[in-house]
This record gives C-alpha cells, sequence and structure tokens, in this order.
C-alpha cells in the first residue's frame, strides 16, 4: 500500500498550497521522513509518480538536502556538523570517537536501533563548535568527550535530550543562545 | 533593434538577445562553459563575465551627457554573467579591460581546482572546451605573478583534489567521469528540454555534486532515451564520452566527414569520423533546418556494423561455392547467367537508403530493358508522394499536430521537433556568428503545451505524454479512426472523446500538419482517408517512410510499373538486388545478383554472382528527407575493398545484358537530376507534384496479427554495445499471452519475412488486446503478419 493512499485530504490541502503541483516535493518528502525516519526508493517511486516526476529527480532534490534521508535512521539521528569552524574545533576527532563508541558508520544504524550518524554542512553555530544535532531537537553544542559520552548514556537510559545533564560550564542544550554560551 | 556597442565597434541586434551573442556578432570572443545553442542560459559557469554599462536619463527626460557630449555610460557596479543578459538599447559591453580579464582568469583557476588534468588520456583531448578557454583566458601573468623575477603561479589551490568515481558506466553507451565535470548542467538542461525525458539531474549539492540517472538492480544506471548520446556532443570537458568510439583514436587523428545520415528519413547531419579506414565515431553536425544539432542513438551509436565482415570483393559461384573474382569476371558470370532472360523479365531493387543518383541509374536502366520489375526495399503501399510535404518550419508554425503512429522510433527527429512545437519555439534566428549561443527565449521547465498535438499509435507511444488526446487502437484499425475524424463513421470503441477533441482541434486550427506513420501508407484504405483528411482540412503532412530516401526515389518513379513485382513479392525471372531479400524471393528466380555489403547464410546459399557494396556512409550523392529537402552525401573513408555503388554496378550489368548503360558514373547522374529533374541546390526543398495512386484493396487483417513495430534501430546495427542493449521480444498483453499459451520469458520460433527467428516472449501491460508486437528492425515496419508460431525451446 502507498504512504500517501490514505493522506489524500492532506495531499490535496499541500497542492492547493502552490502553483506548481511539482512544488509539492518538498513537504510530501518531509511527511514520509518525519512518519518513517527516512525515505525508502520505494516511496520515492511513489512520489514521483504522484508528481509527474523521475525518479531521478527526486532524488536529485532529496540528496540536495542533508535533513532528507535516503538509508534507514535509528531512534537518535546524531548529526555532526564538519563544515569550517566545526572542524577547526574537532569535528574530525569528534567523528571519529562517535564512530569507535557506536562502532556504525555512515548508512548503519547501531544493533540496538537507538542511533545512526552523519556529517552535514554548516548548522550555523560557528560559535559553539563543534556541534551535533540529534534529530530535530535544538543543538548540542561545545561537544567535548566527555559531554558526547554523556550525551549517548543520556539517550540510551531514554531520558529526553533537555533531561541530560552534560559536563562542563556551558550550558548543557543550548536553544541557539549565544549569550548564554558566552558567559 | 538595439543598438550596443562592443568594445570598440557598434551593432544593432534583435531585442532580446542576450549580451553574449551580441558579442560574438561583433566579432569578439568571450569565454563560456555552460551556454550552449538551442539549449536555455542559466549563467551556471560564471565563466562569461563581461562588464556592462547603459546610458541613464536625467529627470529633465534626456541622456546624462558626458564632456564630449555623448551619452554617458554608467558602467554596472559588478560584472555580470552575458549569457543570461539581455541587450538594451544604447548598451556598453567591455569585455578586454584588466577587470574582466581578471575576473574571467579567475574562474578559469576556480573550475581547474578539482579538475583531473589527465587530459593524455581523456578521449576530448583536442577537442575540450576547457582546455581551449584555459589556453585562451585561464593564466595572465600579470595577474599571477608574486614578483618580477618569478614564475607566474598556475594555480593558487594548495589541497589535494577531489577524487571521486571514475569511468563510472552510465549506460551502455555513455560513461561518465565524475571528476572532470564541471557542473555546467548542459546534460541535465538537454534532457528536460529537448527529448523531454528527464532521465539525469544533479545528485548532492555543493563540492559533491555529481550527475546520476536512475538506478536499476544494484548500482548499474541506464538512460532510457532515444536521444541520449546527444550529451557527449554538448559535454564542454571529457566527463561524458560515447562509449562505442572510447580509446578509438586521438580527436586530431580522425578523418572528419559530414554527411547525411540514412539511418531514417530525417536526413540528419552527422560527422563521421574515421581512422585507419575504420569508421570509429558519428557525431552530430549542425543542421539548422532538419535536427538542429541533435541524432538520435540509433544514427550515433549503430555504426560498428559497417567495420566488420565487409564483401570486399565480388563472388561468384562455381560448382556450388562461392568464389573471390575480379568485377571483369564477376560480369562475364552476369552475361553467361543472364543468357536468354528476356530483358523485360529482369528485375532491379534497391535498398531504401539508395541515394537520388542510384535510384536515378536504376529507373533508367529498367526503362532501357523494359521491365516493369522495379523497386526499392521499404516503399509503403501508398507512396510518401501522394501527399504534400511539410517542412520541420511548418511544423513549428502548426496550430494543432495530429500523429498517426510513433514518431520517436520511425523517424526519431521529429519528436524533438513536435517537443519544440510543444515549448511553443519557433525556428531559432541567425546572427552573424550562426544560431545564437544563448538565446533568452528559450527557458528551463517550460510547461507544455498539450492543446497542439494529439496522437494515436496501435500500442502506447512516448510522445503520448504532450498529447492534449491520446489512444492507442489495434493495428489496423487506423482506417475506422481517420473515418471518425471525417465524420464518416463511428469510432472505435473508447477512442470517441480523444477522437472528437482532435476533430474539433483540426477544424478550428488554420494550420495544421498531419504525421503519418507506416501502419499508415501501408494501409491502403486508411492512407486514402488520411488524404482526404489533408485535402479537407488542407493539412500538410510528414510521412515516416521506414525507408530513408522514400520521397526522392518514388519521385524518380523507381517502383513497380504495370505487371512488375513489389520489393515484397517474388516474381523476375533473373534479379539485381541491393540488399538481402526473402528467401521466397531467392528461391523463385533463376539467377540472382546480390549487391551486398554484408553475406550471410541465406545469400551464401542463393546467390550466383555477390558484388560489394558500399554503406550509405561511404555513398557521394544526394538524398531527399520527409520534408523533401535535397542532402548531400559525401563519401567516407571505410575501407571496403573493391566495393562500389549501384551506379557502377547497374553499368556493370547493363553492359553484361548488353545495352548501353544509361547512367555510368555518380557524377553523370547528378548533371542529370539537375538538368533533366530540375532538382534544387542542396538544402533546397523539391517540389515533388503529389502522385495520384490508386486506392487499392486492404489485404484482410490476419486474425491474431503480430504487428511490426517500428524501432529507430536497425538488424544490421545490432552489434557490439547494441547488441546488448536491444533486446528484439514478442510483446503481448497478459490476456493475448494467455489466450495463445505464451509464458513471461519462453523462447519461441515465428516465421518473419527476415526468415524464422528466435524471440523471448515478454508480457506488457497496457498492450492493446488482439495483437501481439514484434520490433520489425528494418524496412517491414508498420505490416501485420498471421502468427505462425511454432512453439518451442524451454520456457
Amino acid at each position: 500500500m502507498g504512504f500517501f493512499d490514505d493522506k489524500q485530504d492532506w495531499l490535496a490541502e499541500t497542492f492547493a498550497q502552490y502553483p506548481e503541483r511539482r512544488a509539492a516535493l518538498m513537504p510530501m518528502l518531509r511527511r514520509v521522513q518525519q512518519d518513517e525516519g527516512w525515505v525508502s526508493p520505494e516511496r520515492q517511486e511513489e512520489i514521483g509518480q504522484i508528481l509527474g516526476l523521475t525518479a531521478t529527480e527526486v532524488a536529485g532534490v532529496m540528496s540536495f538536502y542533508s535533513y532528507y534521508q535516503a538509508l534507514p535512521t535509528g531512534k537518535y539521528h546524531l548529526q555532526v556538523c564538519a563544515t569550517l569552524s566545526c572542524a577547526i574545533g574537532g569535528a574530525d576527532e569528534l567523528w571519529d570517537e562517535l564512530v569507535n563508541e557506536l562502532q556504525i558508520l555512515r548508512g548503519d544504524v547501531t544493533d540496538d536501533g537507538l542511533f545512526s550518524i552523519q556529517k552535514v554542512e554548516c548548522l550555523g553555530s560557528c560559535h559553539t563548535a563543534p556541534v551535533i544535532q540529534v534529530n530535530d531537537e535544538p543543538y548540542v553544542e561545545c561537544v567535548t568527550k566527555a559531554r558526547l559520552q554523556a550525551l549517548l548514556e543520556g539517550l540510551r537510559q531514554g531520558k529526553k535530550l533537555e533531561e541530560i545533564q552534560l559536563p562542563g560550564k556551558v550550558g548543557h542544550v543550548v536553544h541557539n543562545r549565544g549569550d548564554e554560551v558566552q558567559a | 533593434m538595439a543598438k550596443v556597442t562592443v568594445n570598440d565597434r557598434t551593432i544593432e541586434v534583435p531585442n532580446g538577445t542576450s549580451a553574449m551573442d551580441a558579442i560574438f556578432h561583433a566579432g569578439y570572443d568571450v569565454p563560456l562553459f555552460c551556454a550552449e545553442r538551442y539549449l536555455s542560459p542559466v549563467g551556471a559557469c560564471r565563466m562569461c563575465l563581461v562588464k556592462t554599462g547603459a546610458p541613464r536619463k536625467g529627470p529633465d527626460g534626456s541622456f546624462i551627457l558626458d564632456e564630449n557630449g555623448q551619452p554617458k555610460i554608467f558602467w554596472a557596479p559588478k560584472l555580470a554573467a552575458s549569457c543570461v543578459t539581455a541587450v538594451t538599447d544604447g548598451m556598453a559591453i567591455d569585455t578586454l579591460s584588466d577587470e574582466v580579464k581578471h575576473a574571467q582568469s579567475g574562474m578559469v583557476e576556480l573550475t581547474l581546482f578539482n579538475h583531473p588534468l589527465d587530459c593524455p588520456t581523456c578521449d576530448k583531448g583536442g577537442a575540450c572546451e576547457l582546455q581551449d578557454r584555459s589556453y585562451e583566458y585561464g593564466l595572465v601573468e600579470k595577474f599571477y605573478q608574486p614578483g618580477e623575477l618569478e614564475l607566474p603561479l598556475y594555480t593558487r589551490y594548495e589541497m589535494t583534489r577531489r577524487h571521486v568515481d571514475k569511468h563510472h558506466t552510465l549506460s551502455e553507451f555513455i560513461t561518465l567521469d565524475r571528476e572532470r565535470c564541471i557542473h555546467c548542467k548542459r546534460c541535465i538542461r538537454y534532457f528536460e528540454e529537448v527529448p523531454g525525458d528527464k532521465v539525469l539531474d544533479f545528485i548532492e549539492r555543493g563540492v559533491h555534486t555529481f550527475i546520476n540517472t536512475e538506478e536499476i538492480e544494484g548500482h548499474q544506471t541506464t538512460l532510457p532515451s532515444n536521444f541520449s548520446g546527444n550529451i557527449t556532443d554538448i559535454c564542454p570537458v571529457g566527463a561524458l564520452l560515447d562509449r562505442t568510439a572510447r580509446f578509438r583514436g586521438r580527436n586530431w587523428e580522425y578523418d572528419s566527414v559530414a554527411t547525411t545520415s540514412m539511418d531514417d528519413a530525417s536526413g540528419s547531419g552527422i560527422i563521421a569520423d574515421t581512422r585507419s579506414g575504420f569508421l570509429e565515431r558519428i557525431r552530430a553536425q549542425e543542421r539548422r533546418e532538419v535536427n538542429e544539432a541533435w541524432i538520435s542513438d540509433a544514427a550515433r551509436f549503430g555504426h560498428d556494423w559497417v567495420n566488420e565482415g565487409r564483401v570486399t570483393r565480388p563472388l561468384v559461384r562455381r560448382d556450388g561455392r562461392l568464389v573471390e573474382v575480379t568485377w571483369e569476371e564477376a560480369q562475364a558470370a552476369i552475361k553467361a547467367g543472364l543468357a536468354g532472360v528476356p530483358q523485360t523479365r529482369i528485375g532491379i531493387y534497391l535498398p531504401g537508403g539508395a541515394t537520388l543518383e542510384e535510384g536515378l541509374a536504376a529507373v533508367e536502366l529498367a526503362q532501357t530493358l523494359g521491365t516493369p520489375h522495379r523497386d526499392f526495399q521499404g516503399r509503403t503501399e501508398t507512396p510518401a508522394t501522394a501527399f504534400l510535404a511539410a517542412s520541420f518550419d511548418e511544423l513549428l508554425d502548426a496550430q494543432f499536430v495530429l500523429v498517426l503512429g510513433d514518431p520517436s522510433e520511425e523517424t526519431p527527429i521529429v519528436h524533438l521537433r513536435l517537443s519544440e512545437l510543444t515549448r511553443g519555439l519557433k525556428p531559432a534566428s541567425k546572427l552573424s556568428h550562426g544560431t545564437p549561443i544563448a538565446d533568452l527565449n528559450i527557458k528551463e521547465n517550460v510547461p507544455r503545451d498539450r492543446s497542439k498535438l494529439a496522437l494515436f499509435s496501435p500500442y502506447p507511444a512516448q510522445l503520448a505524454k504532450w498529447a492534449g488526446a491520446s489512444g492507442t487502437h489495434r493495428p489496423g484499425q487506423e482506417a475506422a479512426l481517420l473515418a471518425a475524424l471525417l465524420g464518416q463513421g463511428e469510432a472505435p470503441a473508447g477512442l470517441e472523446e480523444a477522437l472528437e477533441w482532435a476533430r474539433k482541434r483540426l477544424a478550428e486550427s488554420q494550420k495544421s500538419v498531419l504525421i503519418l506513420g507506416a501502419n499508415v501508407l501501408n494501409a491502403p484504405e486508411a492512407a486514402t482517408k488520411a488524404k482526404q483528411l489533408a485535402e479537407k482540412t488542407g493539412a500538410k503532412v510528414l510521412c515516416l517512410t521506414p525507408a530513408a530516401n522514400a520521397r526522392g526515389l518514388e519521385a524518380l518513379g523507381l517502383y513497380p510499373a504495370k505487371g512488375g513485382a513489389a520489393w515484397t513479392e517474388a516474381g523476375p525471372q533473373a534479379v539485381y538486388y541491393g540488399y538481402a531479400p526473402t528467401e521466397e524471393q531467392l528461391k523463385s528466380a533463376q539467377f540472382r545478383i546480390l549487391h551486398l555489403t554484408h553475406r550471410n547464410a541465406l545469400t551464401d546459399r542463393y546467390a550466383d554472382v555477390i558484388l560489394p557494396n558500399q554503406t550509405p556512409y561511404e555513398k557521394r550523392g544526394q538524398t531527399v528527407n520527409l520534408e523533401g529537402r535535397v542532402l548531400p552525401l559525401e563519401p567516407v573513408s571505410i575501407d571496403n575493398g573493391e566495393a562500389d555503388g549501384a551506379v557502377a554496378a547497374l553499368a556493370v550489368l547493363a553492359e553484361a545484358i548488353g545495352v548501353k548503360p544509361p547512367v555510368r558514373l555518380v557524377r553523370q547522374a547528378t548533371k542529370l537530376l539537375a538538368e533533366k529533374w530540375k532538382l534544387p541546390a542542396l538544402m533546397g526543398r523539391w517540389n515533388i507534384k503529389p502522385a495520384s495512386f490508386q486506392p487499392s484493396v486492404s489485404s484482410p487483417q490476419p486474425s491474431t496479427p503480430v504487428y511490426l513495430r517500428p524501432t529507430m534501430w536497425r538488424r544490421e546495427q545490432l552489434t557490439g554495445a547494441v547488441a546488448k542493449v536491444v533486446r528484439v521480444a514478442l510483446e503481448a498483453s497478459p490476456e493475448v499471452a494467455r489466450a495463445h499459451g505464451l509464458i513471461d520469458g519462453a523462447t519461441v520460433e515465428l516465421e518473419t519475412p527476415a526468415g524464422r527467428e528466435k524471440v523471448t516472449v515478454k508480457l506488457v501491460q497496457g498492450l492493446p488486446s488482439g495483437a501481439m508486437y514484434l520490433p520489425a528492425l528494418g524496412p517491414w515496419v508498420g505490416r501485420s503478419l498471421e502468427a505462425r508460431i511454432l512453439v518451442g525451446g524451454e520456457a
């Protein structure tokens, strides 16, 4: 059964928002991603058919945004910023640490189904580099080895992100507010 | 018109011209990578940066003047990409200042950051736009010389280059080197705009961007388009390369000859590249009126057969075996073989790709002999010359086009011109440098105008995607369909609405064009109705004939006279065939002269004399395309031994019979065509008076026909890479297959005009019930056979 078969109302509503049908590609991808964690080739095919686009076009748009996942993700998808400021701040070492700790690479999911990892382009929080984003949640900033360990431990215990106590001077999870960090 | 000053020259160009074209029109140069003729300009590569300025009006409404009393030019604060900048009246463009040169050399430096410098092993080397532009615009010493005594820096980039996938097989015909790609987007725009198959796109972004297509099975990819090869022509670097020509030679080693493709009736211009007597590569030649700058994959990739297994010397049957002889000995054998055969019982049959000169030689000889047996292979039951031909310009100008057939396979260039029609494009204007390179009238992702096209075909055709109304019908229903359009009868079930729409559009359009496939031309009743329809609506017609030169050969009179045997029939006592005919035809004749490029088991069994023939690539002469346009054929230097064309072979035949050959040389025939037949000069359109034809009675439709459906490929082309791509399968809808006890994937043997053929069965959803489909791969296209399936082999 298709993903959108029982969402005809939602589709009609979405199409109505745009002058062209193909413009609905983004919200449709987002919907699938939110519900299933990734957009499988079958879903890409389905979206292409609904919008009259080729699978290549859907893949082209999807791959432009690192948000859309073409591979299955874990419950917590850890996105490590690897652009300039974070790279200087130690994003590569952070990545190695993650790979060692979780024993996975990009595209894998840990056996318990909890974690998957990805390097992403600039998250726009250069002053608190290096930065990790978990799913759609606020950033985890100024990530050190110790803070990373605490973060993973907290997530494994099933805590919510804001409940996790991270060591270190700076605020544990900062809601994109640079002033708190600098304090 | 807008007056533009480029550096020191002032020119006038039409409004809406791009600054880039104004610069070329003025005779100056500007570097570019992403702009391309017939494609939309997008300003992706930023290579064509120039300084632009314009006069400005003061508060009083008059131009602000400089100290000399001339309108003062206000220069734009930043440089602009000239390909996406439209000219304005009074505009000034500067391409020579240091500022511009510095920016352009900076762009070359940026483009070369990650470009692998593997030019010595790159097939594009020597014909590469990036190479040329780097030399011309890349290094300007004064910007990159750190000190007076130091050498200039070629690049300031100090990190390792990006390394990505090399030699990626995009399809059987095209290889992609992702390191070499400079992201100009030409190929992506080409697929979306020209053939309308959006099969290629950018994946990822930034420095990771690469082009890719749909993946089938694992990481294998394919380009499902009949026009994929054109991207190898327009790629400015060696990223997209023609696999059939890869590593065959360096660009400067090739002998390049501009000639005409005889693969279909479009008369596309091609450039044939040969090296040491082998045809190695075919590229598109720009022929604005016909194929613009594009050719079909069959015309481009189907050339390997020319190099393999050629007949290079005449052969004569002695003691039951074919032995190589000289032309003189072959002539003696013909003389002996024809002794006692009345001249009126000698048949002369040419291939569909014969030139006008050859056609003339055949007609004149047949008249001299008084034989009614003359024809050319692939002639349709109704002559194409029965209709007044439309030109491609008239096609673009039409308000409505009705297609009966499948242009994408029968004459692929028509598909591209219909693509332009639905995008509302008009023929490109011409500037002093030719076709505009950055034509601002062409846009990306234009919605297709579906009100201009209706399509009906015996199986689902590609072009239906742009048609306002379309439908599939059973083969043989064409006449009923046309009767409904004429208002003479009931529409076939299921097509009432579509036909009604088409009828209304035809009636309200002043200028309309009919496109008739071989299925209509081979059904006399349907063709008669099509002619009535054309006369009633004043529509001009494009006939998608299976023979490339059908219009020209018909106009010369190369068809059977009263009592003569057509190319589909057996009859004459002695025969000259310019191709390999059917077994029945060979069997029924007493003496057979075959003028062939390739032998096969059948010809080896029956031929009395085999003469070496030229392929259309090797011929000199003229041909006429489906518009009636006279086009040149130039000989390409392919090693063919002692092969000669039909003009020479027919002269040999005439002398063997004992008559004076009416035409002995190609040059003589060309002269005769110009003087006696009033053939216009090259590229002119031959005004052929519409032939009258006797509407013959259609032969009864087989109960379950096997319809020989058109493909752009021909049987002889199925070697090498082409053989891997073109799968000959008997296609049927699941219901038909069930009724005949056929299982998907089973191998069956089938009787076809080309002999018995082993094919696999393929079930296809959506095919009309009541018929099966087999790719014709040649001149028999558009006809139906009685299904005589000999089930055998393994399921």
